[in-house]
């Protein structure tokens, strides 16, 4: 019994034009380990391979050399996907259905009898605050509308991982919020959260464990609590210390950083900053702000991305 | 296990016939249809006389020679199969043509991969809807115009009955063909324009033993023989129909078995390239 929803071992996919023959290694050799019921975001630059990655777990893309492993099973095999609720990016829902009619194909080709989808289908609705859309077509629903009767369509058959490709795209602020509570419900039911999305600030507000990809390589991976432990203070003053001054304040400081007429000092410790400030007095510098800092997902995405 | 199989089959029908419904293919067929039962009806007149003989009037034009009625029937009914054949079944082509690119369409064809379906019962399923969604509508036609023919003169001839089965199985061999080119190259103009290519290209081709009387060299003969055998026999079957409708003695059952065996084996390659794509 294996202890990962996912588990992938050097999955690599390299594209090869029929024509030119030229390649393109889209995804280069990526392990991934999400452990059953943690809530996973895999972030990365436009390009880096993520959407790639995610239709390779749901063999949608044939990996070229790798392995991809759902819950212990083969991802190639259909049965592995008997267990993934899947929202895609830019879906295209046939817009002839009606929401009714859409959630109950996709429970029907996840294996979900009649019985089950009537039941089902009222509740999801319901869920996702589309309880009155059910017999209009797809084709009336705005973008929003459209994201959430997706999710909905995720939730279809009660799977235990879902894997959601920029599940607030086009989502109103309220929407979103909705979205996000209905996800930790679900984490608190031990449902496994894969989600890929380029809101940073929604990943690390939700997610315990982030995945870092760029140019189809991982390039940090961990716990998002970990990631953003850099905490310290900024204390900001006018540019143009004193040589001497400067120099005392290098030995204090973590990092320098001029702001137009201003310069960004980073103290990892309290008593540094606080020396630092002495300092400063000492000599009549005006102290222009003290803050508090954190190191956000973003910096930590930033700084990955740029020392690649 | 058989019931999930079920299920899934149903669902991917279901929604196959939904999409023809909202693209008004089944409609459009439908009215076609439902209008050439329309003419026989009310327009064509047979009537019969002193029993074996029948004359035939059109918009009131009565036909010059009285004619056994039998064969009048038949003969109608063989203009049918025939119109059936050619018209209906390129009109069949080419509404249904964008069925099966539409399935493949970027945002659509994901989300159908990411269920704990095969991929083979994806693209059969809805292969399988396609052929339901023309044979609704040839079933209504020819039982339609056999109902009306039996009823105005009293002879019924369940031969005519026959060209339901041959139809919808050319029209399924064509329709390897619209999912292979889909599969291949998501074109929906190239799958309307091979399959009518095949039929049209299929009279010139059948004519075998006089193009190995033509034609002058043994390798021309051996690549006019391989299409022959190698592309669908549209107009064989198309022979056969008429034959079998007419009441002729039919010669071979040939052509149905290389046909069928053509179509397996088209359909089997899309499934195949269907399996090794990447969406």
């Amino acid at each position: 019994m294996t202890a990962f929803a996912i588990e992938t071992n050097g999955l690599s996919k390299t594209f090869r034009s029929f024509w030119s023959g030229r390649e393109v290694r889209a995804v280069d050799g990526i392990s991934l380990q999400v452990e059953k019921g943690t809530t996973y975001g895999l972030l990365g630059p436009n390009g880096a391979g993520k959407t790639t990655t995610v239709k390779m777990l749901l063999s949608a893309v044939h990996p070229t050399a790798g392995s991809a492993h759902i819950f212990g099973q083969n991802a190639a095999i259909p049965e592995a996907r008997r267990d993934i609720g899947y929202l895609p990016e830019n879906h295209r829902f046939p817009t002839y259905l009606t929401g009714y009619a859409m959630l109950d194909f996709y429970g029907a080709l996840s294996g979900m009898d009649s019985p089950s989808r009537r039941r089902r289908i009222p509740e999801l609705l319901a869920l996702v605050g589309l309880d009155d859309w059910g017999d209009i077509r797809l084709g009336k629903y705005s973008k929003g509308m459209l994201q959430r009767v997706g999710l909905a369509q995720a939730l279809m058959h009660e799977p235990k991982l879902l894997i959601l490709d920029e599940p607030s795209d086009g989502v109103d602020p309220v929407g979103r919020r909705q979205i996000r509570e209905i996800l930790q419900s679900l984490e608190q039911r031990g449902v496994t959260i894969f989600v890929n999305s380029h809101l940073l600030a929604e990943v690390e507000a939700f997610c315990r464990d982030v995945a870092i990809l760029h140019r189809g390589k991982i390039v940090l991976q961990g716990k998002v609590r970990d990631l953003t432990a850099g905490r310290g203070y900024r204390l900001t003053v006018p540019a143009g210390l004193p040589e001497k001054l400067r120099e005392e304040i290098v030995l204090r400081a973590s990092s320098f950083s001029p702001r137009e007429t201003f310069l960004d000092i980073q103290f990892l410790e309290r008593a540094a900053a606080n020396s630092a400030i002495d300092l400063l007095r000492a000599n009549h510098i005006e102290i222009e702000s003290l803050l508090p800092t954190t190191s956000t997902l973003e910096d930590v995405f930033i700084r990955s991305v740029n020392a690649q | 296990m058989p019931n999930r199989t079920l299920t899934v089959t149903q669902a991917i029908v279901v929604d196959t016939f939904r999409e023809a419904f909202a693209r008004k293919i089944f409609w459009g067929l439908f009215a076609l249809s439902t209008l050439m039962i329309a003419f026989f009806l009310f327009i064509m007149k047979i009537d019969i006389m002193q029993g074996a003989t029948a004359t035939i009037s059109l918009f009131g034009n009565r036909a010059d020679a009285n004619v056994d009625a039998d064969m009048m029937v038949r003969k109608v009914q063989a203009g049918v199969a025939a119109f059936l054949y050619t018209w209906g079944m390129f009109l069949a082509v080419f509404a249904s043509a964008g069925l099966i690119p539409s399935v493949l369409e970027p945002g659509r064809i994901e989300l159908l991969l990411s269920k704990p379906v095969s991929r083979a019962h994806l693209l059969l399923g809805r292969y399988l809807g396609n052929v339901l969604v023309v044979g609704g509508n040839i079933a209504y036609l020819v039982c339609g115009i056999w109902l009306i023919l039996g009823i105005k003169t009293g002879i019924w001839t369940p031969a005519f009955l026959i060209a339901i089965v041959t139809t919808m199985f050319l029209f399924a061999v064509l329709l390897s063909v619209v999912v292979l080119i889909g599969v291949l190259l998501e074109s929906t103009a190239l799958a309307v324009m091979v399959p009518t290519g095949l039929m049209l290209i299929s009279p010139v081709l059948a004519q075998v033993e006089m193009m190995d009387r033509l034609l002058s060299s043994e390798w021309s003969r051996a690549l006019w023989r391989t299409l022959y055998h190698c592309l669908p026999k549209v107009y064989d079957i198309g022979r056969l129909t008429m034959d079998i409708v007419l009441g002729t003695k039919i010669q071979t059952l040939t052509p149905i078995a290389t046909t069928a065996a053509v179509g397996a084996a088209i359909l089997a390659l899309s499934i195949h390239i269907f399996r090794r794509r990447d969406f």
